[in-house]
């Protein structure tokens, strides 16, 4: 990790590169710094805070919040005394460990590199842009950045929200949509495709706070086509939140008020007051883009954004050299998350042949024995987790009364027990004061206990002589009014997990090894990229095609909106696929049934018809789901009942035929036809670009042909955007239409009518064209099936369920199975490509590991104890218990890596045979003991 | 510093450490790659860093 | 502790996968309940003996609860 660091040059060749870095120099010796923070305290300069948008001051010496890797405060030389003005120097001597050091100089560092991924971000919007909103003339007109910051708990205002006029509530508030995008204005004709989401969240955060606060957005479209986003907008719309169609002309002071001047689609001006107005300010390409491009020598695009194509969509101008992020074109985490796994499955290719050379395992200290006979010491830390925790918690008492407890060596309180200097601090305390259990109290064991378990293996303890107490989520946070209540409910907490810790023993780690293969199911684009991908990384994989013949939805695609034809592209990769000796492609094929889990599955493949229908069995490693879906057919607008009623794909074949009708005079579209809300209740995110880019066709066949578009939310996000504002430049009229207004189609004879209402010119209208286009929805394919077989949770609207939303996009709860495309949401085609990617780099990781590691909570049988009942058998839902003869008798065994750790074999064993590793009969006990000292205490007090 | 620094085989460069480059840098970490992560400003994290929550679920985001 | 405040001692055995995460999500979400309830987190109510439920009363527990 190499911080404060500008790219200067890039030298060499795919395989073989020499990046050129200069590193700046922090003035603080990063491996001396504490980060105590005593040189922020005592440094005498301001200096606007950047983090916090600059809604609070600072020091030049500081760091930039609590959790920041790598822990080390820095000085900005901006605004240091002694680095502008030759002065001060006052934090040299302040410095306890003496780490700062002012003769640091420039340091310039070669890497030798063979691939590059570009992952610099998104700049922001200019403030010329902001200023037509007003921006910077009134106090109470801010961006959505510093309204995130002003709404976050440890934020520089602990959450609440004011006016910065004069400190009073703001009681109605406005938010305006594309500030900055959209805008051809300050050049930046895309769309953010983030700012709609945002906008809604930062409203439901600021009705949690105070739910009588009025709340209006203005916007031209809703863009909320991400999976399960719509029903955020409902919910939005359900709690009041007032959603305004108009453009926002501008925002004038009045009184201690803002005046908003904006006008509706039937062309009237309005105006309201708001007492505190919020830009949605877009994503601009990074602000050292073009110097990026210059050193790396790749193409951007016209918005400087990095240049992509539809196929390729990670990959730059130039060989070696991968791009992530919102780099490649504005998006959101989940996205970005994606693209990077994404790119990392393609370095990974480049870098094949390399693997694992130049890395060094992690060593860990070996670890201490503990055994029964040793004495307990156990170790407690208390977390104020900022003061999220301590604004509720006593959390100095809570300390105090775990030191009180029997076999406790040693309390303290942390302010974040899990940011770096902490856990420091922890290992040294483990080795210090000879801590063999550790109990920490802080947030959710589900999301720390993970990382918690890696510093007691830093410090060489086992990682199960840990116990997390959760006194955030399910304290402070659920009773923010009770302090001494909450206080109590966390002493109890504590003491609970201590009475248990000083029960918990030592666990051996187990390790499981991993066949190295993939079964990949579905051979569409998506699936034949995973595989393809798979290959490159060297590992081999089955991939299974329900129909006859590879190829998927791209078979029924032309061209893509960016103008490239589907044709080529797939020829090539289905090519690709048949040559590689890698793959093993399967079709008319479906999979039977598999057990196994993680690292070692078994599957049955069925193919072929009647008699020639055969099963196949094999063994593999991971499962990558890529099954996909199908274009929706509603029973709506007279589809199926006349022939001038089609969808868009049936357009798109229509228009690359040779008829020479296919582009006729006169044809309406309708949006959302049988989606959000009818039959489907979600958007399907790709039929707005597919309208336009069969829109464009028509109009370079019949340039006179009239199209009327009838829709909800136009959602181009992204630069599809232009070819929307392409379509309006051709003359297309673009109409709204209300949910409770829905246009009506009728067949007349041979012709159809259609009735509409138009909200701009504020009349009926009635017309009979030559066409009816449908924008139709995408329905998965078999994902309910596939859900009970694998176990795999899928939405309410039948898609398979991420581990993650945000941080886990491609992979599904069950682990070793993976998810991408169709089957996951509905999304284009560079997505599906882009997952596809993710998907093969992560399927990848355990094939490059070799093994999995269980984690060793699991059950086991002592054998001695056991009578052979095999009572346990028949209840382990996993099937992770077996008997096994032992002598004459039979046993119980458990199968380690199937095992879930549930432990209802344990609570049904008569003679108390079987243990389950970290929730022991003993330990639970204690825990339960420990719950009850109290109430005895109370009665001994009444 | 005249650190003497070990040159590697198999190594990548990810440029920017936002939620993207830390995510390519793990995942190339588990793939068995040596990750230079470059970023130019003094701490990794990028945007997300500066967010509360996070849309649609309103989880948090640090 | 007067009379007519009863304020019960509950103890409760929460599923890791289920019940304790939702107890988490609701955290997220701030909701606030009353704080009577004493937390032991098992990897699955499956694992909950019925002689910890006895064991819970014995220590004076006025109600069990189990989540999973």
């Amino acid at each position: 990790m190499v911080t404060n660091a500008d790219l200067i040059a890039l030298e060499g060749k795919p395989g073989n590169f020499t990046a050129k870095l200069n590193i700046r120099p922090r003035y603080i010796d990063a491996d001396a710094c504490t980060a105590c923070g005593l040189c922020t305290q005592y440094c005498p300069k301001h200096h606007s805070d950047q983090y916090n948008e600059g809604l609070s001051v600072t020091r030049p010496i500081h760091i930039d919040y609590a959790q920041a890797v790598p822990a080390t405060y820095y000085i900005d030389p901006s605004s240091c005394m002694f680095l502008q003005h030759d002065t001060c120097q006052i934090c040299v001597p302040v410095c306890q460990s003496h780490a700062i050091n002012f003769n640091q100089k420039p340091e310039a560092r070669d890497l030798k590199v063979g691939a590059v991924i570009l992952s610099p971000g998104f700049g922001k919007i200019a403030p010329e842009t902001l200023e037509k909103f007003g921006y910077g003339t009134h106090p109470d007109i801010v961006t959505a950045y510093e309204y995130e910051r002003m709404t976050t708990a440890s934020g520089p205002f602990l959450g609440e929200i004011k006016c910065f006029s004069d400190g009073r509530h703001p009681k109605s508030m406005a938010f305006i949509q594309c500030v900055g995008s959209r805008d051809l204005g300050c050049d930046n004709g895309y769309c953010s495709s983030v700012c709609c989401m945002y906008a809604i969240k930062e409203a439901l955060v600021t009705k949690e706070h105070d739910p009588e606060v009025d709340i209006t957005i203005y916007y031209m479209d809703i863009r909320t086509q991400g999976k399960d986003f719509d029903a955020a907008r409902e919910r939005a719309e359900n709690i009041g939140i007032k959603f305004v169609r108009a453009k926002v002309a501008d925002v004038t002071p009045w009184d201690n008020h803002l005046k908003l001047t904006y006008s509706t689609l039937d062309g009237q001006h309005k105006f309201d007051s708001h007492d505190m107005v919020i830009l949605s300010v877009g994503l601009e390409s990074p602000k050292d883009a073009r110097n990026i491009a210059d050193i790396t020598n790749i193409e951007l695009n016209k918005y400087d954004f990095c240049k992509t194509e539809t196929f390729t969509p990670l990959k730059t101008s130039q060989n070696g050299i991968v791009v992530a992020g919102a780099f490649q074109g504005p998006k959101d985490i989940p996205e970005s998350a994606t693209q990077a796994s994404g790119a990392a499955a393609i370095a990974a290719t480049i870098l094949n042949k390399q693997r694992g050379k130049g890395t060094d395992t992690k060593e860990y200290p070996d670890e201490l024995s503990v055994t029964d006979e040793d004495e307990v010491r156990i170790g407690v830390f208390v977390c104020h987790c900022g003061i999220n925790i301590s604004s509720v918690v006593d959390c100095p008492e809570v300390a105090t009364d775990a030191g009180k407890m029997e076999n406790v060596t040693y309390y303290t309180e942390n302010l974040y027990s899990c940011s770096q200097d902490a856990q420091e601090q922890i290992k040294q305390t483990i080795k210090d004061k000879k801590l063999n259990r550790v109990v920490i109290a802080a947030c959710s064991p589900r999301t720390h206990e993970p990382l918690f378990q890696e510093t007691l293996k830093d410090a060489g303890l086992n990682r199960n002589l840990f116990e997390m107490v959760n006194i955030r989520d399910q304290c402070s946070w659920v009773h923010a009014n009770e302090p001494e209540a909450a206080t109590d409910k966390s002493k109890d907490l504590v003491r609970m997990a201590v009475s248990k810790a000083a029960h918990i023993q030592p666990l051996p780690e187990q390790t499981v090894p991993v066949t190295p293969k993939a079964l990949v199911l579905g051979g569409g684009v998506a699936g034949m990229t995973a595989a393809l991908s798979l290959a490159d990384q060297g590992f081999e994989s089955v991939l299974v095609e329900k129909s006859s013949s590879i190829g998927g939805n791209l078979q029924n695609l032309k061209n893509t909106l960016a103008g490239e034809t589907v044709g080529g592209f797939l020829k090539t990769l289905t090519a690709k696929v048949k040559k590689s000796s890698k793959i093993d492609v399967v079709t008319d094929a479906a999979l039977a049934r598999t057990s196994g889990f993680i690292g070692n599955f078994n599957s049955v493949i069925e193919s072929g018809k009647g008699r020639k229908k055969q099963e196949q069995s094999f063994d593999h490693g991971v499962i990558i789901v890529a099954t996909g879906g199908h274009e929706h057919r509603p029973d709506l607008y007279q589809l199926g009942k006349s022939k001038k009623v089609v969808t868009q794909q049936e357009l798109e074949a229509k228009l690359a035929g040779r008829a020479k009708s296919r582009a006729p005079n006169s044809i309406v579209m309708i949006q959302c036809a049988g989606s959000r809300g009818e039959d489907l209740n979600y958007c399907s995110k790709v039929c707005c670009n597919h309208a336009m880019k069969n829109i464009l066709k028509i109009k370079e066949i019949n340039p006179d042909s009239q199209i009327i578009v009838l829709y909800r939310d136009i959602r181009t996000y992204g630069f599809a955007e232009d070819a929307y504002l392409e379509a309006r430049k051709k003359g297309v009229i673009f109409i709204p239409y209300e949910v409770d207004r829905k246009p009506v189609v009728t067949s007349k004879g041979t012709n159809v009518q259609v009735d509409f209402f138009d909200s701009i010119m504020q009349e009926d209208v009635s017309i009979s064209p030559d066409l009816v286009t449908l924008s139709v929805g995408i329905v998965p394919d078999g994902t309910e099936e596939l859900s009970k077989m694998l176990k795999l949770p899928v939405n309410a609207n039948g898609f398979f369920l991420e581990a993650h939303v945000k941080l886990r996009p491609v992979e599904a709860a069950v682990d070793g199975v993976y998810i991408c495309g169709l089957g996951h949401a509905p999304k284009p085609v560079e997505e599906t490509i882009v997952q596809a990617q993710a998907a093969a780099a992560k399927a990848a990781m355990p094939l490059v590991k070799g093994f999995v590691t269980v984690d060793p909570i699991v059950s086991s049988v002592v054998q001695d104890d056991c009578i052979g009942c095999g009572i346990c058998v028949s209840m382990c839902p996993y099937g992770a218990i077996i008997m096994e003869k032992v002598g004459k008798k039979r046993k119980a065994k458990t199968v380690s890596a199937s095992c879930k750790a549930c432990g209802i074999c344990a609570s049904r064993c008569p003679t108390f045979a079987i243990s389950m590793g970290g929730f022991t009969n003993e330990q639970l006990i204690s825990q339960i003991e420990a719950f009850g000292n109290k109430t005895a205490d109370e009665k001994v007090e009444a | 510093m005249g650190k003497a620094i070990k040159q590697r085989e198999g190594a990548v460069m990810i440029l920017g450490a936002g939620i993207a480059g830390i995510q390519a840098a793990l995942d190339m970490t588990e793939l068995g790659y040596y990750v230079y992560l470059v970023e130019k400003s003094p701490a990794v994290g990028g945007v997300m860093a500066q967010l509360d929550k996070t849309f649609p679920t309103n989880d948090c985001s640090l | 502790m007067s009379d007519n405040s009863f304020s019960p001692k509950i103890l409760g055995f929460l599923c890791n996968w289920c019940c304790y995460a939702a107890a988490d999500a609701a955290g997220v979400s701030r909701f606030q309940y009353p704080p009577n309830l004493r937390t032991v987190r098992v990897m699955c109510t499956g694992r909950v003996d019925p002689s910890f439920v006895l064991k819970g009363f014995l220590e004076g527990a006025d109600a069990i609860f189990t989540g999973g």
